[in-house]
């Protein structure tokens, strides 16, 4: 890519000074009034010498002809704005093919290079930003993915733990019952055990009222003869055994 | 106290008494006097406390026996008493009677009533207890009014109980 760069950067030098090169002889071929009218003095022999030179010995006995007159006011004539000058269009064509030429063999391949180079690269920056995109996409759909899953993980996490709360709240419901029930059976057993406690108290206690009534009647019913005959009774029950 | 030391004060009393030739004597008085012993508890607490001088409890005894019992069974009360046994006084003249009645080749009975057995009533209980435990039985009598009515017989480890008392007792636990 830097070679390119320079390469083209030294076909446009060269095609510069190609330029300058040869427009400094266009312009210095008569185009001015001066050098056509020294032309045209040459041209009718009215200048010996080179009009270049210092001393041209100009011979003014023949510029009051007409035909020179013509020809020298012509010199003061504007020139055609369309068609230039002759040796310009030489000048200019040749400067151009060999621009033209110079620009073929250098300038276009590098520009060409370049502009390969250029589309290369944005080829390489399109596919990389596809691949960019590939990737963001990618990703974007491994994220939806993760967060779909994610969203998966917390429901399902929400309902374990809604589970486990119903549960936990099902567990302490059947222990509460548990106790209630186990609480009132015990109850019950100690209402049981306190009432079949106070029957036999008050079993007891009747029983020692009637018994020491009974005993009382006893003892006062037991005269001597009774006595005598509990005695004999004994006797003969140990004397039978 | 132990059982060894019970039969020797037993066998003591027994030499003494077959020695002064009172051995029916003292052994009827010595049972009267247990059975007192028996039913007063503050006498028992009275000729067990050694915080009394021996000569105070000795007196004690020789005021309760007074006229009633012979000088040896007096003599032989004043010597449990001062030797601190009184509290084992009964066990020591249960131990006696039965080595008195073995030395007679006899078995004593204890017989607890609501009243006195007359003579009859007493040969005859000596003869059915001698049948029904084919061993030659003397029968001593104690008034117990607990009783209430009948008898209860207590032989060795054997009671035979046919007192109104435990009739009256089966009836309250019929009743529970």
């Amino acid at each position: 890519m830097r070679q390119r760069g320079i390469r083209l950067g030294l076909s446009l030098l060269l095609a510069t000074l190609g330029l300058f090169a040869f427009a400094v002889p266009a312009s210095a071929s008569g185009e001015t009034v001066g050098g056509c009218m020294a032309e045209v003095l040459e041209h009718h022999g009215e200048i010996h010498g080179d009009v270049n030179h210092e001393h041209v010995e100009i011979q003014v006995h023949h510029l009051h002809e007409e035909e020179l007159q013509d020809e020298l006011e012509g010199c003061f004539e504007a020139p055609s704005p369309i068609l230039p000058e002759l040796n310009e269009i030489i000048w200019g064509g040749g400067a151009f093919l060999i621009l033209f030429v110079v620009m073929v063999k250098k300038g276009f391949p590098a520009v060409k290079a370049a502009m390969d180079a250029r589309a290369d690269k944005i080829r390489d920056d399109l596919d990389a930003a596809e691949k960019a995109k590939t990737d963001a996409q990618s990703v974007h759909a491994d994220y939806e993915a993760r967060l779909a899953d994610a969203k998966n993980e917390a429901s399902r996490l929400i309902d374990e733990a809604r589970g486990a709360a119903d549960q936990v709240r099902a567990d302490l419901v059947a222990k509460a019952e548990a106790d209630i029930s186990e609480m009132k059976s015990r109850a019950a057993s100690e209402i049981e055990a306190s009432r079949q406690q106070a029957i036999a108290d008050l079993r007891a206690e009747v029983a020692g009222i009637a018994l020491g009534a009974a005993e009382k009647v006893v003892q006062s019913s037991l005269d001597d003869d009774a006595q005598r005959r509990l005695v004999d009774q004994y006797i003969d029950e140990v004397a039978g055994s | 106290m132990s059982d060894n030391a019970i039969a020797g004060y037993a066998d003591a009393l027994f030499a003494v008494a077959a020695a002064n030739n009172v051995l029916p004597t003292v052994e009827d008085e010595l049972f009267r006097f247990s059975q007192a012993l028996n039913s007063d508890e503050n006498l028992q607490a009275t000729l067990d406390d050694s915080s009394l001088p021996v000569d105070r409890r000795q007196q004690i005894v020789e005021d309760l026996l007074g006229g009633s019992a012979c000088s040896t069974t007096k003599a032989l009360v004043s010597m449990i008493v001062a030797s601190g046994r009184s509290a084992r006084l009964s066990s020591i003249v249960d131990a006696f009677i039965e080595r008195s009645a073995a030395s007679r080749n006899k078995t004593v009975a204890t017989v607890r009533s609501a009243v006195e057995l007359d003579d009859s009533q007493k040969d005859k209980l000596v003869a059915a207890l001698s049948g029904a435990t084919n061993k030659d039985v003397e029968v001593k009598v104690v008034i117990d009014p607990s009783v209430i009515g009948g008898l209860v017989t207590e032989i060795g480890d054997d009671i035979i109980d046919g007192s109104v008392r435990r009739r009256l007792n089966q009836l309250r636990e019929n009743f529970r």
